[in-house]
């Protein structure tokens, strides 16, 4: 009966597992600091120790990266493994990318405040401690300092109704989203006793789980479905991407969903999946996922058709997506030796949004307007470069050869075959046929019209430049040789703890 | 018993919460919701949350509330509700109703026997509510408290960045 008492004492060792959160926490207390005290010229000083110190977690997330044991702290309420080290690695990486193809984006709409690589820091934070959390109270409160900061950037273009709207849409439904989390993971606690994810396992693989604790399970799954925006849960999505600023939905789009599906990953292995035998409660969930990710891809695929603004066509896509992502899922439920190509997928993804995102900053008039899908006509005559690379991304999201979202797709699909989901597949298949129309249509655009007479497009800065120049060379490099990726991702395993 | 009267009064309140068009008497109806809620706590043992739940939550979250809805809306008119379509009334009565009727079906089912390591008779022979619950804080649960402090702190800035308006042309 008694607790145990462990005080705030690390040692060294434990200090080292724990470094990447503390450098990041320190540079964002230090970010802070430096913003308040030069007020000006405090922006380009911000940005570039906002940049240092995700660079600098990145690299101690590296260093760290061949860590074999999970290491449990503060009393198994953080799991630091490889997985957790591995998303580090993305989630400070697109934070990076975000805030180097932010900054004239921001300027143009005379909202670049220093509040805003603050923000991307703090919710990166939020996203290593989430996907790090083993235990129900800690997730929820990484999972809010996550959602906060996202929220706040979604309605960072102040004067504006539209991304005001979208920002307290968001705030509301994600709020709503979180207490069904947070009241699934109360159930759990009444029917375990405790609020560790490591109880989870024991009580979802007796022969007959309490309802009680069914009923909480599900509810957790509901709330991530929430927020990785899978059907029935995808209504705020698309408003929310459409009234964000464009870089912000980038982050979103990639960071945000990179973390929740890691996270849920955890969640799930931890309820008893990963290998084949099932009870009637671990079949019963796989029932709800296996059902979301059919209508998930069908309704992102078929609403996105119509769409004529791109970053409603992308959040579309990126519905669709979710939808292939939870292939991924299920068919690593089944057996957790294929988790790596889902973990391939989520990556390729991530690198694919982030340099679309990253392009459309860069083409978007004031105000987030000209991002229609014939304001792009001609493109490919008054700016080539940005043309070809948008296409680039365009054919990754397709999945056509020979980019990262080709092998991502093959990958995935080919474990799901593998493991017996042929009808998913084929239904997977149907609809990213479908998909490639409305990525086209972008393409026929940038590419088989000619310019309007006054269309000019900004020129682009060389932080922007360079940042693209590198996701777009990853895509491609990916895409040709993506064995290094594979063993990587492949490697990656999550342990029950 | 005890804990019924404090349930129905939370129900009703919070009904009246939702229902009542001027803002200032939702904001009460709050209060008394969390009222009930501190009853509820006590009627459990949980003493120190009881008192916290009406310091904070009934005190200073409220008083916010109301200073915030006098000093912004005092000249908006009450909310009306008549906008809202009829499909949306029905689909959101038909959904409140599911849930209800799976949540009731779902807990006659459940038996609520596992109890965690904090037992009554546990707190109270190492030194009762308040003690154990300050020693939680900063041993077991050291870390979602020290998370609460990012959290608090990134709300801040958040709600910074949102609120801080450009006023005019010059800066």
């Amino acid at each position: 009966m008694n607790i145990n008492r462990e005080l705030l004492t690390l040692s060294y060792e434990q200090l080292q597992w724990l470094s990447p959160i503390a450098i990041l926490l320190v540079g964002v207390l230090f970010v802070i600091c430096v913003a308040s005290v030069f007020n000006r010229g405090s922006k380009q000083i911000t940005q570039w120790t906002s940049i240092l110190s995700l660079f600098v977690t990145t690299l101690s997330s590296y260093s760290l990266l061949d860590t074999a044991t999970p290491h449990l702290l503060f009393n198994g309420m953080l799991v630091l493994d490889k997985f957790s080290y591995f998303f580090f690695i993305v989630f400070n990486l697109s934070g990076a990318a975000t805030i180097l193809m932010s900054d004239r984006y921001l300027d143009l709409d005379e909202m670049n405040h220093i509040e805003f690589p603050i923000l991307i820091l703090f919710s990166v934070l939020g996203m290593m401690l989430l996907v790090s959390s083993a235990d129900l109270i800690s997730m929820f409160i990484s999972l809010e300092i996550m959602s906060l900061s996202v929220y706040s950037l979604v309605a960072f273009r102040r004067n504006d109704r539209l991304s005001n709207e979208s920002g307290l849409k968001y705030f509301i439904l994600g709020g709503a989203a979180s207490a069904i989390f947070l009241y699934g993971s109360a159930l759990i606690y009444g029917a375990t006793g405790s609020v560790r994810i490591s109880s989870m396992l024991t009580a979802a693989t007796v022969a007959q789980p309490s309802v009680l604790f069914a009923l909480g399970a599900v509810l957790v799954v509901v709330g991530f479905l929430f927020k990785i925006a899978a059907v029935p849960f995808h209504m705020w999505m698309p408003d929310v991407y459409e009234g964000a600023p464009a870089p912000v939905t980038g982050f979103m789009t990639a960071a945000l969903k990179a973390a929740m599906f890691a996270t849920f990953i955890r969640v799930l292995i931890q309820l008893g999946f990963g290998k084949p035998q099932w009870n009637a409660f671990q079949t019963s969930i796989y029932q709800i996922l296996w059902w979301s990710a059919l209508v998930t891809m069908l309704v992102g695929n078929l609403a996105a058709l119509p769409q004529n603004n791109l970053k409603r066509i992308f959040a579309y896509s990126s519905i669709a997506h979710t939808g292939y992502l939870l292939i991924g899922l299920i068919t690593a439920l089944k057996n957790q030796a294929v988790l790596g190509s889902t973990i391939l997928y989520l990556v390729s993804y991530v690198i694919t949004t982030i340099g679309a995102f990253g392009i459309l900053s860069l083409l978007a008039k004031k105000g987030d307007t000209g991002l229609n899908v014939h304001d792009l006509s001609g493109l490919s005559q008054r700016r080539p470069w940005l043309a070809a690379a948008l296409a680039l991304f365009l054919f990754s999201m397709a999945g056509i050869p020979p980019t990262a979202g080709f092998i991502a797709k093959y990958s995935v699909f080919y474990a799901a075959v593998e493991n017996g989901e042929i009808g998913l597949v084929i239904f997977a298949v149907l609809c990213s046929a479908i998909s490639v129309y409305y990525y086209l249509r972008v393409i026929v655009f940038m590419y088989m019209r000619n310019p309007a007479e006054q269309a000019t497009w900004r020129r682009p800065i060389l932080t922007a430049v360079v940042a693209i120049a590198v996701v777009a060379l990853l895509t491609i490099a990916l895409g040709f040789s993506p064995s290094s990726l594979i063993e990587a991702t492949g490697s990656l395993s999550l342990a029950q703890i | 018993m005890t804990f019924y009267i404090f349930a129905v009064i939370a129900v009703v309140f919070a009904l009246t919460l939702i229902f009542k068009k001027n803002p200032v008497s939702s904001a009460f109806s709050l209060i008394v919701v969390f009222l009930s809620f501190a009853g509820i706590y006590a009627v459990l043992g949980a003493h120190l949350i009881a008192a916290m739940q009406i310091i904070v939550y009934t005190g200073a979250i409220m008083v916010l509330f109301i200073f915030v809805i006098m000093l912004l809306s005092a000249d908006v008119p009450d909310l009306d509700y008549s906008r809202t379509s009829k499909t949306t009334k029905i689909t959101a009565l038909i959904g409140g109703l599911t849930l209800w009727g799976i949540l009731t079906w779902m807990f006659k089912g459940a038996e609520l026997t596992k109890t965690g390591t904090h037992t009554e008779e546990w707190i109270t022979q190492s030194g009762g509510n308040t003690q154990v619950l300050s020693e939680l804080l900063f041993s077991e649960y050291i870390l979602p408290f020290e998370l609460t402090s990012i959290l608090l702190l990134a709300a801040i800035i958040g709600a910074v960045a949102i609120a801080k308006r450009k006023r005019g042309k010059k800066t």
